[in-house]
């Protein structure tokens, strides 16, 4: 509806496409060991972009992404079993279906609320459920769950390819373009006075938490099919959620580009210890310290430092002072 | 006033309150208070501070669950709703408070208080609108990067973008630059003209006489005075409501 674009706007959409030219070619070019990395960052830029709709947007914080992460996984890993044999793509919408379900019954009745209680409620939401997968018998416990291997590295990259990106520009043109980005962004500013023009607040919060979780759902999946054995710890544990945090914390809460820069930054520093140290468990003390430099030091994020970053906007200060 | 006033009652009147209370705690803010207004009205509510002004205004459009009362808006009782069907039914309101949405433009604060109404339109409208108020230049700034005079403009110009029938000010023009004031009382005359009926909170007795038909007077919540602005001037209970509390 808003009929021209923006500079900025013109400028990241160029960006976007240099940004798409280059990736399309990249496998040509890189042994399968960085492809892999590279496939990753693309999956966590798109579950960082998805946490953000609901935490730098809607301004809720979730504790539990995990918990959608790990439904996707686990559809798609139940679904594919030889006994059922259902198609990877035909496991997709069904993990989206479940994730959105269970987001509407957890957003219903807490996104009134202060967030603190959507924080508490979606964090012992992905305790419950990580529990659950532990003890049930259909998703394999903690022995896991092994999936058909497809064993077939350029189709996850481009799958993912694909799918981050079509997270990315329905993501901005979903927030930039239509009325549902400016009910989230009023509702983000200034809460009554959203209200008052009209703007049912829960309604839209519940949305943009249900698209959320969908969107990390399907990451779940193709990341289930991707590494072929999946076990409660490795696609439910609380690191997930962490990471999709600090990811788009580093990056810039509340953009639209920001999270795929923290993703990017942050997955590489992951992989580069991995292959250093051989195990990651210093990764997550440094995603603490990370957390504290970025509240003193840098509240908007990596993305501020860019030429034509947005000025500050304090929405750290206000998601932490609506808990 | 409206003892016995059944269930059934229609109310024709833009805006009818009957009875509202409201307490915090041991403090009762608002205690009581009827009113009728007419269409195309536009009535003042002067009162010293902590009168229950905002309050009032806050029970009206949902903000605040009321203790006692009841509302009806064109006709339709809208007592107990949630501000945002209040809203869809009919009414806007300014804060006293700026509140507008900072971290977009001022263009889209527009934008955004149009997207429960004719959004097709908006765009043009939101022209018009900032035209109207004079802010064209700054319809692409962040709203938090204007004057506070330019603020309380935009957040009249959010309700101009909604049509509404009823529209409450919450001192609208507090503070502001007189070139500022006098955007804004053209910019209220226009939208009276075009049908809304108002309900405004001022200090300013300039602004007052200049712009309400009849005024309401609020102290310790109740309403202690109404009338014609001269009535009002010589009325001793507002002598005594200003001077025996307020300094
Ligand atoms: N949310 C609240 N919680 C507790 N007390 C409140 C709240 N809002 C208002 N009050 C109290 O209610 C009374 C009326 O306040 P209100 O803001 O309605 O006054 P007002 O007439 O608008 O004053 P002013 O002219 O200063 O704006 C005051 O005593 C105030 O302290
Ligand atoms: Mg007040």
């Amino acid at each position: 509806m808003v009929s021209k674009l923006s500079r900025p706007q013109l400028a990241s959409l160029l960006a976007l496409f240099a940004g798409m030219v280059v990736l399309a070619v990249l496998p040509a070019y890189i042994d399968p060991y960085s492809l892999r990395i590279v496939t990753g960052v693309l999956m966590w830029a798109g579950l960082a972009c998805a946490w953000n709709i609901v935490g730098g947007y809607a301004g809720y914080i979730s504790f539990g992404h995990s918990a959608f992460f790990g439904i996707g996984a686990y559809v798609t890993g139940i679904l594919m079993q030889r006994d059922l044999g259902i198609p990877f793509l035909a496991t997709l919408p069904l993990g989206i279906l479940v994730a959105v379900g269970v987001a509407a019954a957890i957003g219903g009745p807490t996104m009134r609320l202060r967030g603190a209680y959507f924080a508490i409620a979606t964090w012992a939401f992905a305790e419950m459920l990580m529990q659950m997968a532990i003890v049930l018998d259909i998703t394999g416990g903690t022995a896991g769950l092994s999936l058909p291997a497809y064993l077939n590295e350029f189709f996850f990259y481009y799958t993912m390819l694909i799918v981050a990106l079509g997270v990315y520009l329905g993501t901005w043109y979903l927030l930039e373009r239509t009325r549902f980005g400016y009910r989230l962004k009023a509702l983000r500013d200034h809460e009554p006075a959203a209200e008052a023009m009209g703007i049912h607040t829960t309604r839209v919060k519940v949305q943009a938490f249900a698209l959320s979780a969908g969107i990390t759902s399907l990451f779940g999946s193709i990341y289930a099919y991707w590494v072929t054995f999946i076990d409660p710890r490795s696609v439910m544990g609380p690191e997930i959620t962490d990471q999709m945090v600090v990811m788009v914390l580093l990056g810039g809460l509340g953009t639209v580009w920001g999270p795929a820069l923290g993703a990017t930054v942050l997955w590489l520093i992951n992989r580069y210890i991995w292959s250093e140290l051989g195990d990651t468990a210093i990764y997550l003390p440094i995603l603490g310290l990370i957390i504290a430099l970025i509240v003193l030091f840098l509240p908007n994020g990596l993305i501020s430092l860019l030429p034509g970053g947005r000025r500050g906007h304090g929405l750290l200060g206000r998601l932490l002072r609506k808990l | 006033m409206y003892a016995g006033a059944d269930s059934q009652t229609v109310r024709h009147s833009p805006l009818v309150l009957e009875g509202l209370v409201k307490h915090f705690g041991g403090v009762t803010a608002v205690a009581g208070v009827d009113l009728e207004v007419e269409s195309c009205e536009v009535v003042g509510v002067i009162g010293p501070n902590g009168s229950g002004k905002s309050t009032l205004f806050n029970l009206i459009s949902g903000m605040l669950p009321m203790d006692e009362g009841r509302v009806w808006l064109v006709g339709k009782e809208v007592t107990g709703r949630s501000a945002w069907r209040i809203a869809r039914a009919g009414l806007a309101r300014t804060f006293q408070i700026p509140s507008l949405f900072d971290n977009i433009s001022v263009r889209d604060n527009l934008l955004a208080a149009a997207v429960e109404g004719d959004w097709k339109g908006a765009p043009r409208r939101a022209g018009e609108v900032l035209e109207m108020l004079e802010i064209s230049h700054v319809a692409d700034n962040l709203a938090s990067e204007l004057s506070g005079g330019q603020q309380k403009l935009l957040e009249f110009g959010r309700v101009c973008m909604r049509d509404p029938s009823v529209i409450l000010l919450d001192e609208a023009t507090a503070g502001v630059h007189p070139n500022i004031r006098r955007i804004m009382l053209e910019a209220i005359r226009r939208v009276r003209e075009a049908g809304a009926t108002f309900l405004v909170i001022e200090h300013d007795m300039e602004m007052v006489r200049e712009i309400c038909d009849r005024i309401i007077v609020m102290d310790a919540g109740q309403v202690v005075a109404k009338g014609s602005f001269d009535e009002i001037a010589d009325n001793v209970e507002v002598q005594r409501a200003y001077l025996g509390r307020q300094r």
